[in-house]
């Protein structure tokens, strides 16, 4: 498919559409030849180790990096549409902050004037779902409270897609309950869609519609959780098989609990026949997957 | 944060989940379900697997749809449950239990009836 192919998001529900999308910085290409799309309504994680190209794939969606390859954000291209793409895009970057001088208020008043599609109504009925108080200055305020004042904010404005660039890293378990069950609760509507970047991988798979997994700046795997369910299969077994399970290649052997039937092994497909009766089904998770498609190759020799 | 067992599908597990509260009458008989986000935010799922789980129990005639109010505790959702309830106990749970019972020599007469706990 090349960039001519890509048809008007309003005609195909796809909020953004990449083709071969390449950044580079320098010589290296810090993402490297990605083609994915994503519909509206979705929830997608997007999964990578530190420096696999998260955090520059999500500026290139907001015109922040120069890319090559063919690009679409709400029918935008976002490195000549940058501004008109910002007023119907929410994104808040992994080094986002908020003023440490100003109260609440404040920047509720302040992003009235500077932003079009932001209601302040909302902005502060958002805020009254938290502990913070528009009269709270943000030098006052824990982590916790920061990030849910920043996703009330930004969540205001009426917008198709939000982009999260690890926006729970810090924040303890409860913060990051609140936050999620926040962003659930009042952006996802079934036409709008997000797209996350976090290590907590096992704490918001539940949440997702799909993943994007990128491994040294590739893209390892885009899919639906429905279709990874599918596709993926993990069999949970007994030690006494493990030998027979591991002849049959899997992608990953790992535990997923004391006791017999404790060890899984997890398959691109379905195992052989004789293999699938020696152990039985079980839902593969994806921290397991991630495991196995983004492992460093120097770790293959080593680990097993 | 929830746990979710890995050998059964997530809306099948969240689908018990809502049918033991309906059973406990909350929500009550002919009054409206959470919404499908306010059960997301609560559980942290995908409102997809909200919408499969909600669908499974109006498939199991427990909920139904009124135009542009959402979904409603049907009437008799309750009995309707203590009915699958009780298949299930005298079907798997009972013969279980009674071979248990008759391993241990326990006789009907000593079983307590009356007492509450």
């Amino acid at each position: 498919m090349n960039a001519a192919d890509i048809q008007h998001p309003q005609a195909t529900d796809q909020l953004v559409e990449a083709r071969d999308l390449t950044v580079r910085y320098g010589a290296k290409r810090a993402v490297d030849g990605v083609s994915f799309s994503i519909p509206k309504g979705r929830v997608v994680g997007l999964l990578g180790h530190n420096g696999a190209g998260k955090s520059t794939l999500m500026k290139a969606l907001v015109g922040l990096a120069p890319t090559e390859g063919a690009l679409s954000v709400l029918g935008l291209d976002p490195v000549k549409d940058r501004v008109t793409l910002l007023e119907s895009a929410c994104y808040i970057p992994d080094v986002a902050t908020l003023p440490r001088w100003a109260r609440v208020g404040e920047l509720i008043r302040m992003m009235s004037s500077l932003h079009p599609h932001f209601s302040a109504e909302r902005a502060a009925a958002l805020l009254q779902r938290t502990s913070v108080s528009p009269r709270d200055k943000v030098k006052n305020l824990s982590k916790g409270m920061v990030v849910q004042a920043h996703l009330a904010l930004i969540a205001a404005i009426d917008a198709k897609l939000m982009i999260l660039d690890e926006p729970t890293l810090g924040l303890d378990v409860l913060s990051r309950k609140a936050f999620y069950e926040m962003l659930i609760d009042e952006w996802c509507d079934g036409e709008r869609s997000v797209l996350i970047s976090t290590h907590q991988v096992e704490e918001i798979e539940s949440l997702l519609s799909d993943v994007l997994m990128l491994n040294e700046g590739k893209l390892v795997l885009s899919i639906s959780l429905e279709d990874m369910d599918q596709r993926f299969v993990a069999l949970s077994h007994d030690a006494s098989v493990a030998q027979e399970m591991a002849a049959a290649h899997p992608l990953l052997k790992y535990r997923v609990g004391p006791g017999p039937n404790g060890n899984a092994a997890l398959f691109d497909g379905p195992p052989p026949a004789s293999v699938e009766a020696l152990g039985r089904r079980v839902r593969p998770s994806l921290v397991d997957l991630f495991v196995a498609l983004t492992r460093k190759p120097e770790l293959d020799r080593t680990q097993f | 944060m929830q746990t979710w067992d890995p050998r059964q599908p997530i809306y099948q597990q969240l689908a018990d989940i809502l049918a033991a509260q309906l059973l406990d009458g909350e929500p009550t008989e002919g009054t409206a379900m959470p919404s499908v986000r306010a059960l997301a935010g609560r559980y942290l799922l995908n409102p997809l697997t909200v919408n499969r789980a909600l669908q499974a129990l109006g498939d199991e005639g427990l909920l139904e749809s009124r135009r542009g109010m959402g979904l409603y505790v049907r009437a008799g959702a309750r009995e309707r449950l203590k009915a699958v309830e009780r298949q299930r106990f005298l079907e798997t749970e009972w013969p279980r239990l009674r071979e248990r019972l008759r391993r241990l020599g326990i006789a009907p007469a000593q079983l307590n009836w009356e007492e509450r706990a």
